[in-house]
């Protein structure tokens, strides 16, 4: 009997640290900073669990009884905690006031348990071996817990499912007490009844959890899923893994946060830094606002418009912190204007005049993207550029996709233009290719905007050098009317993937 | 009992642009109202489709300003119509061009007037975007409409040598488009036989080679392979040699096209007038229409021909005039249907089906994202005699004909009820000629084409079949022809 007892204290010690670390990791995922999330979730949560124990004195009878509720109440909301919070990152603004509300709730019903516990019991024993082993458990449970956190739960259950395990847990303590206590309890048929509710309810959620974060794909995707939204026009996935925050549209790598400095530096500046003094730049696609931070590096710069399909990606590149503190926060300059429009259309009837445009789109999987690298297209943006005015484009992988690149190349100066192709190594994408285009003969510039950690004046020419597995091949151009790069592509990326 | 199984979106819809009616008062030789004035025109040009618009776009071109275009209809362009709403243009029945070869002089001049041709080089924008067209066969979709899967040896053999054929007749240069250019009587002996029985001498037999044969002759003639000559089936093949992939398409079709004329002569054309009769005096014409009497030194009749001997004073009845009857349907989707692997395509067609399948009205658009469309569905009621196919198109009601098309499209899309919104259909009792056995080289279609006298006849019919470049060429040479003879100080 006794050693029952224990255990249940300590696993109530488990359920209790395991919400509260779940908070304070979603936070730091969701939000970014997590010294700062965790030390105030952690004080919340004490000082909550604080006013739970001053409120248990409140309570004078029926103590096991409001007991096994409150287990039954933390499994409800400390389970579902997680869940609820993913729900509220992606579709409502109220996700830190949740946070702390569930925080606030969670300590002060976990204030409530030990001292009611210890009431509950006193009677059965001493009450100095009652402080002594309950508090010896509860300090063991902290420990198994996280312990277990890092080592375990995160990795293979994930955030949401290990909330939810806690709380069959945290239910099964209200079942398995209404045996304990079963002399304190009147009617345990109808306690039963409803923890065998909650605890069906937990099982489902632990099973169906996928759903939750909208990722039925879940396993394809490496590390741990923190957003997952299915907007008009595409699904985003944010993943995080440690200090690796990775971008998919879907289902496709946009960038990995370790390494995206690479792609980005490589994207803008051996382009704008060629242009004596630009002062207005035009980005198609790149509703990350990761390009746009790079092109903010140039005073000279006056103004940025953006062209992206997706007034939700652009939102989220916006408004959430963490991915503000990827981009820059970018999209709120005074110089960015951002436009939520399809690309071609967009170019087909504006009439502005850019001196750097950069063409940042997914790669072309099908033949609605495939338009989007067309010699149609490209001669409709080429009638934007200044006389001395340059484009780059996002030409996919001329290791991967060898004949696809070339063929982009090939596209952009049948469309009229001087060619400049580069490429770059970027980790997570391997080998990744860039093509320069305007109407004047292009020299790699002399000087740079400080800060950079991978573009350099030096290192610059090499970057236009082709090793021969990556040589140019000879590739008929892209049209509307006969989308060759479309097949091209899918051949290139089936044969490297079997 | 009354409880529907699962509540199925009402679609809303009805028969549009009917104009059978207005034909058939020509033809019962109603009485219309007397003229009560009388306008002086050089020109006058009956008939707003291609031919008549062609003859004014060559007209206005030339610097000729004295003439008008009459136009039945409240809206011009006859078989190039389009229509329009919140989510497309859309073709009401003509919807593309094949990339014009080098002997449709005409057509390129037209086309490099309108910017699509510039420099030798087409305009992408304006040709079909990939992918152009799949086939439903066999459960699934494959790309191209020549069938390319389920082939045995001696089909593939079938189709090399008709191939072979093809070859040896486009290499004798007499299967021409436009066909004037070309035509020579060596070949007349083609339109004696069928195309049916010419594949039948020729040891063609496939089953597959003959549904796809049969799909040509339906899609362009509205004829099966048996009611088509010989001649119009090789025509088919043998006219063209496309320097480009094709075709030309816009999201509203030909109607398109129609539009860019209307641009440049449209203050010429006065629609909603329909002519009933057309009579000679002295060295002139006179025209009728609405509350007008045109007198006029030429008259380029440009309207179905087979309505000329019920508006022409003393003409005989036409006995070798076939025409086909037709079903469109612009079908609004608020949803796409679910493709099942294939991606969607600008035309759509189901091997095996009385129907020639649908064209996608947004598939010409530059946008990357369409979540709403709107179809073209093309049915020539081509199997049986003509006359009972008309009857059974104007009587049955047009739930009747929305549930025919759906049934159709259910086999190859079976969630189409739950994406379709609006469907509005067209009945075309006499829409294209037909080149049936004989017709093409009939003497009396013969004589009507040669352009004599003040009446010009320009309508596509008198090729023997429709098509866009027929209908052009018959209006910009009826044109010259009476540029070149009517009063010169009028010019200019
Ligand atoms: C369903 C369908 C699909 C087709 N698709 C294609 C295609 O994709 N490509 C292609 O090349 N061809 C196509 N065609 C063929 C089409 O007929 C030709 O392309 C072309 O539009 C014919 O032009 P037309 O001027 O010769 O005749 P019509 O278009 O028939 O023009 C005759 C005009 O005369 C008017 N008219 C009639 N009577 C009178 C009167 N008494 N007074 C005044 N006006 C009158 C009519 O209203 C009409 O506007 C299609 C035809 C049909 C029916």
């Amino acid at each position: 009997m006794g050693i029952l007892l224990f255990i249940t204290v300590l696993l109530i010690a488990a359920c209790g640290l395991i919400y509260e670390l779940v908070a304070g990791t979603l936070a730091s995922y969701l939000l970014g900073d997590s010294v700062l999330q965790f030390s105030t979730i952690i004080g919340c949560y004490l000082f909550a669990m604080g006013i739970g124990s001053a409120l248990s004195r409140y309570i004078d009878r029926g103590l096991a009884y409001r007991f096994v509720w409150i287990e039954l109440l933390l499994g409800v909301v400390g389970g579902f905690s997680s869940a609820l919070l993913f729900l509220a990152f992606a579709y409502s603004q109220g996700f830190q006031f949740l946070m702390y509300a569930l925080v606030i709730v969670i300590g002060v019903l976990v204030g409530l348990e030990i001292p009611l516990l210890m009431r509950i019991i006193r009677d059965r024993y001493h009450f100095r071996d009652v402080v002594a082993h309950v508090l010896t458990f509860d300090y063991l449970g902290a420990l198994g817990a996280s312990l277990l956190f890092p080592i375990l739960l995160v990795p293979h259950l994930g955030l949401v499912r290990s909330a939810m395990l806690f709380g069959i847990l945290n239910a099964g303590v209200a079942l398995w007490s209404t045996w304990i206590f079963a002399n304190q309890l009147a009617r345990t048929a109808v306690l039963r009844g409803f923890c065998l509710v909650v605890l069906a309810a937990l099982c489902t959620g632990l099973v169906e959890a996928k759903r939750i974060t909208q990722a039925a794909e879940d396993n394809i995707y490496a590390d741990e899923i923190i957003f997952a939204r299915d907007t008009h026009y595409q699904h985003i996935v944010l993943t995080r893994f440690k200090d690796d925050i990775r971008l998919f549209l879907n289902s496709h790598l946009q960038f990995s946060s370790r390494d995206e400095y690479r792609y980005h530096e490589a994207l803008i500046h051996p382009g704008l830094s060629a242009i004596a003094a630009p002062r207005r730049v035009l980005v198609l696609g790149g509703g990350d606002g990761l390009a746009v931070r790079e092109i903010l590096k140039y005073p000279q710069v006056e103004s940025v418009t953006l062209v992206d399909l997706d007034p939700e990606m652009t939102r989220l590149f916006t408004t959430n912190p963490m991915l503000t503190g990827l981009n820059h926060q970018s999209f709120l300059s005074p110089k960015v204007h951002v436009i939520n429009a399809d690309a071609f259309p967009w170019v087909e009837s504006n009439t502005d005049s850019f001196d750097f445009i950069v063409i940042d789109f997914p790669d072309p999987t099908n033949y609605s993207l495939g338009k989007l690298y067309t010699t149609a297209f490209y001669k409709a943006v080429a009638r934007h550029l200044s006389e001395q005015g340059l484009m780059v484009v996002q030409s996919t992988s001329p290791m991967f996709a060898r004949d696809s690149y070339w063929c982009i190349a090939e596209t952009i100066k049948q469309a009229g233009m001087l060619i400049n192709p580069y490429h770059v190594y970027v980790p997570s994408f391997g080998e990744w290719g860039f093509v320069l285009a305007g109407h004047h003969e292009y020299r790699t510039p002399t000087s740079l905007p400080p800060g950079l950690r991978f573009v350099n004046v030096k290192d610059m020419p090499a970057l236009f050098q082709f090793p021969p597995d990556m040589a140019p091949m000879s590739m008929p151009p892209n049209r509307l009317n006969d989308q060759v790069l479309v097949h091209l592509y899918d051949q290139d990326w089936k044969d490297i993937s079997h | 009992m009354g409880l529907a199984a699962k509540s199925e979106p009402q679609i809303a819809g009805g028969f549009v642009n009917e104009s059978f009616t207005q034909g058939h008062l020509l033809r019962d030789r109603a009485a219309f109202a007397a003229a009560n004035r009388v306008e002086k025109i050089p020109i006058v040009i009956v008939g707003g489709g291609i031919a008549g618009l062609s003859a004014a776009w060559r007209l206005h071109k030339s610097g000729f300003r004295d003439f008008v275009l009459l136009e039945m209809c409240d809206q011009a362009g006859g078989n190039s119509r389009w229509g329009e709403n919140e989510i497309t243009r859309y073709p009401w029945a003509a919807h593309y061009v094949p990339v014009p070869g080098r002997k449709a002089i005409y057509v390129r001049e037209l086309f490099e007037d309108l910017g699509v041709l510039k420099d030798g080089k087409w305009d992408e924008r304006y040709l079909c975007f990939t992918p152009q067209e799949r086939l439903f066969l066999y459960g699934r979709w494959q790309e191209g409409i020549e069938p390319a899967i389920g082939l045995t040896r001696s089909d593939r053999d079938e189709f090399r040598r008709l191939e072979e054929q093809i070859g040896a007749f486009r290499a004798t240069s007499r299967f021409t488009v436009p066909m004037e250019v070309g035509f020579s009587q060596e070949s007349a002996n083609l339109d004696r036989i069928s195309f049916a029985d010419w594949l039948s001498e020729h040891r063609m037999n496939s089953r597959v080679l003959r549904w796809y044969l049969n799909y040509c002759c339906r899609d362009d003639y509205g004829a099966t392979l048996d009611q088509t000559s010989a001649w119009a089936g090789i025509q088919y093949f043998a006219s063209r040699e496309p320097e480009e992939k094709g075709p030309l398409t816009w999201p509203e079709g030909n109607g398109w096209i129609v539009q860019r004329l209307m641009e440049r002569i449209g203050s010429f054309v006065r629609t909603g007038r329909m002519v009933h009769r057309i009579v000679q005096s002295g060295s002139g014409l006179k025209v009728y229409a609405g509350d007008a009497e045109y007198h006029a030194d030429f008259v380029i009749y440009a309207a179905p021909t087979f309505l000329a001997p019920y508006l022409v004073e003393g003409m005989m009845p036409l006995k070798t005039f076939e025409y086909s009857p037709w079903l469109t349907a612009n079908l609004t989707l608020d949803r796409l249907p679910k493709n099942y692997g294939s991606d969607p395509t600008w035309d759509s067609v189901f091997m095996d089906s009385p129907t020639l399948g649908y064209v996608d009205a947004t598939h010409q658009t530059l946008r990357t994202h369409v979540d709403r469309t709107v179809w073209t569905f093309y049915w020539a009621l081509a199997e049986g005699p003509a006359s009972q196919n008309r009857r059974m198109l104007l009587s049955g009601n047009w739930g009747y004909w929305k549930d025919a098309i759906l049934h159709d499209l259910e086999r190859v899309h079976p969630d189409i009820r739950q994406c379709v919104s609006r469907m509005d259909l067209m009945r075309m009792g006499h829409a294209m000629a037909r080149p049936s056995v004989g017709a093409v080289t009939s003497p009396e279609r013969r004589s009507l084409a040669k352009l004599h006298g003040n009446l010009l006849f320009a309508n596509s019919d008198l090729s023997g079949f429709s098509i866009f470049e027929e209908a052009q060429y018959r209006g910009v040479v009826a044109a010259e022809h009476a540029l070149a003879r009517v009063s010169g100080s009028k010019r200019g």
